[in-house]
Formats: C-alpha cells, structure tokens, sequence
C-alpha cells in the first residue's frame, strides 16, 4: 500500500467520500517506477504528495515527495488524471534532495519574486527551501539546492528522557504548511512534528528512575551482544530475543512513554 | 527584511543589482514557536506520532481550518477556526458518516 496516493473526493453537499486510490491516465494505481538498483527501492515509498499547478499549464500536477528525500512530478491532464511517468526534479543536474529523509514538498512563491519555490519538512526536523530562479513568466521552476530556513531543533536520542514542558520548538519528522495564517499579509508556517516523550513511571523518585533506568540499559546492551554473538547457537539467540522482548516489556515499570506529535506556529516578523 | 523588491521610476544598472542582491539575500524572520491549542488543550495527534498539519477552510465559513494527519490508522483531525486566534477542540474528519482513513500512511 505505501507509496500510492489516496483522495478523499468532495461531496457537493461539502462532505468527503472514503479514501481512494488515485489512478494514472493508464487506469493503474499512480505511484513512482523504480528500477531494479536497490538503491532506489526507498524513492516510492512514504510518498507525500501536494497538488499545484508546477508547470503552469493550468492543469494541477503532482510533486511528491518520498522516504529518499527527493522529489518527483506527475503531470496533471485536462481529465484530472495524471501521467504515470514522473519527471525526477533536478537542481544543478543533480537530483534535488533535502538534507535529511522524508521530503515534504509545499509549493509556495516564498520570496515574492513572482515564481513558485519548494519548502520541505525533513526527517531531520527544521524546514528547508529550494529557491525558484528561472524568473517571473517562466512555465516550469528551475531550482537551487535547499537551503536552510528554519534549523532543525536539538536532536533528542531515542530512550533520552524529554519532558513536554522542556520543549520550546518542533522536533524532527517535520511535516509543513505555509499560509498567511495571523492575515498580516506575511507567509508563515505550520510545523507537525513526531517525538517519544519519556518521564520516569508515576511515583518513582529521580534517583529510583536513574539507578533502574542504568541497569536496563546495561541488560540492553548485554542482551543486544548475545543476539548478535556470531558464535552462538540457535537456542541462545532465540532465549536473547526473548530476554530482549521481555526487557521492552518491564521499561514500563519505570518509564512513561508517549510516542506523539505536536503542531508549531512559526509566524514571520 | 526585504519581502518586495520596490518598484522605482529611475532604475539604473546601479538600482537593478542592488535589487537582484535584495532577492538573493532574501531571509525570513520568526517569532518563537508556539504549540498550537484546540480548545484548550494542546493540539496533539495519537501513538505513534507524525502530526501533518493543513490549513484549509474545510466548512466552507470563509475560516481557514487547522486539519492534522497522523500516523495511526491514517486520520485526520479538524480544528475548526473559530476567529480571532482561536480553534476549537478537534473531530475527526468524516468521510461518508464514518471516521475518514487513509490506508497505507506512510
């Protein structure tokens, strides 16, 4: 299923059908061909698609991005479909990609310049922008390479503690919107976000979380070396896997996981 | 921060590079972000993560919406604009009387 586009069809009454999947104008399943190099196995999958005019022909196109981090472009046809061939977006003749995984094209003219410019979320967190140069008037954006725009937060480690009253920005798997969300006549931006916040189990005391939280870690870390102990039997890396599993299970008793995801509001000075 | 290169009578070679170097310097500028509230708790998506925020008037009431995607079971929450800086607490988007999913997410 991954790696095909959904629609949600309007209703002349203003409500949605279900979920469908959309075709290309050959009636199949839209989704980006990939070749036989595995290095390519990762460009169809975690699509993320935004529908704009790219090409200025006065039909809506497709640019998605994917778990890679670059970007395609499915034409869109008079008919509402969409060529199922996709054009990979180059920069420099180089395919463009954002610094990070999980590109999240929004097209938006950014700079006022007259021209479409492409924003992206990352896997990284921070939001990254890919300036349009080919100038006012012209058909189809010519981009630079992704700077920049807001910087990624502090990376939190998986299992760090984190706490929802220490956080003061997005973290990473930045998912974006851009709008003129205060009406001030400036662009700002929506920023969702995927975090695990972690606090010590209800009751325990500062000192009772780290002295167990030290421990499972130590067990972690021996159980991890025995699954992965190139001279061990079958047996002994089954009884790992299970000492393992179970470990994850007893974390619980110690450690209030909340696996979440938040909405910012950067609006522009 | 320049937004617009101004338009001027007199644009010499002098007043073209300095407008070209006011584009190529372009840079935003933002406030510290906030968490976004619907009603009034902190707009938040389920288990495990991965908030994708839109906003759209999604009621037709000439108000932009706040609508989140999420991970889990593909939905999509809908914070209605209430005007004024302030959402109301979310619902889950609909789709033909049922709780809207997107299959495959993501």
């Amino acid at each position: 299923m991954a790696g095909l586009f959904q629609v949600l069809w309007g209703q002349p009454d203003g409500g949605f059908k279900k979920a469908a999947v959309l075709n290309g104008t050959d009636d199949k399943p839209l989704i980006i061909p990939i070749g036989d190099d595995s290095k390519y196995q990762v460009e169809n999958i975690c699509t993320r698609p935004t529908a704009v005019d790219w090409d200025s022909d006065g039909d809506l196109d497709l640019v998605v991005g994917n778990f890679a981090g670059s970007f395609y472009v499915f034409s869109g046809q008079p008919n509402g479909k969409f060529d199922p061939q996709p054009q990979l977006l180059q920069s420099n003749n180089q395919p463009l990609k954002i610094v990070g995984m999980h590109s999240d094209p929004f097209v938006i003219d950014w700079d006022h310049d007259g021209d479409l410019d492409l924003l992206s979320g990352s896997s990284n967190g921070g939001v990254q922008w890919a300036e349009n140069h080919a100038g006012e008037g012209q058909k189809r954006p010519v981009l630079k390479a992704f700077q920049t725009l807001i910087a990624p937060g502090k990376s939190v480690e998986y299992g760090a503690r984190l706490s929802e009253k220490a956080l003061t920005g997005p973290t990473t798997s930045t998912r974006i919107w851009v709008d003129d969300v205060n009406n001030d006549g400036k662009l700002d931006i929506l920023v969702g976000d995927s975090l695990t916040l972690l606090e010590p189990a209800t009751g325990l005391s500062e000192a009772e979380y780290k002295e167990r939280q030290v421990k499972w870690q130590k067990n972690l870390q021996a159980t991890s070396a025995a699954m992965n102990d190139p001279d061990a039997t079958a047996e002994e890396r089954q009884a790992a896997n299970l000492r393992f599993s179970d470990l994850y299970r007893k974390r619980s008793e110690f450690v209030n996981e909340d696996r979440t995801g938040f909405v910012w509001l950067y609006l522009q000075k | 921060m320049p937004r617009l290169i101004p338009f001027v009578a007199v644009c010499g070679a002098a007043a073209l590079a300095a407008a070209a170097n006011a584009v190529a310097a372009f840079a935003a500028e933002f406030e510290p972000p906030v968490r976004l509230k619907g009603g009034d708790a902190v707009v938040r998506v389920e288990s495990p993560g991965y908030a994708a925020p839109c906003w759209s008037d999604v009621d037709g009431d000439g108000l932009k919406d706040l609508l989140v995607g999420q991970f889990n079971q593909g939905k999509i929450r809908v914070f209605k604009n209430l005007g004024e800086g302030k959402l109301a607490a979310g619902k889950w988007l609909k789709a033909e009387g049922a709780t809207a999913q997107v299959p495959g997410v993501w």
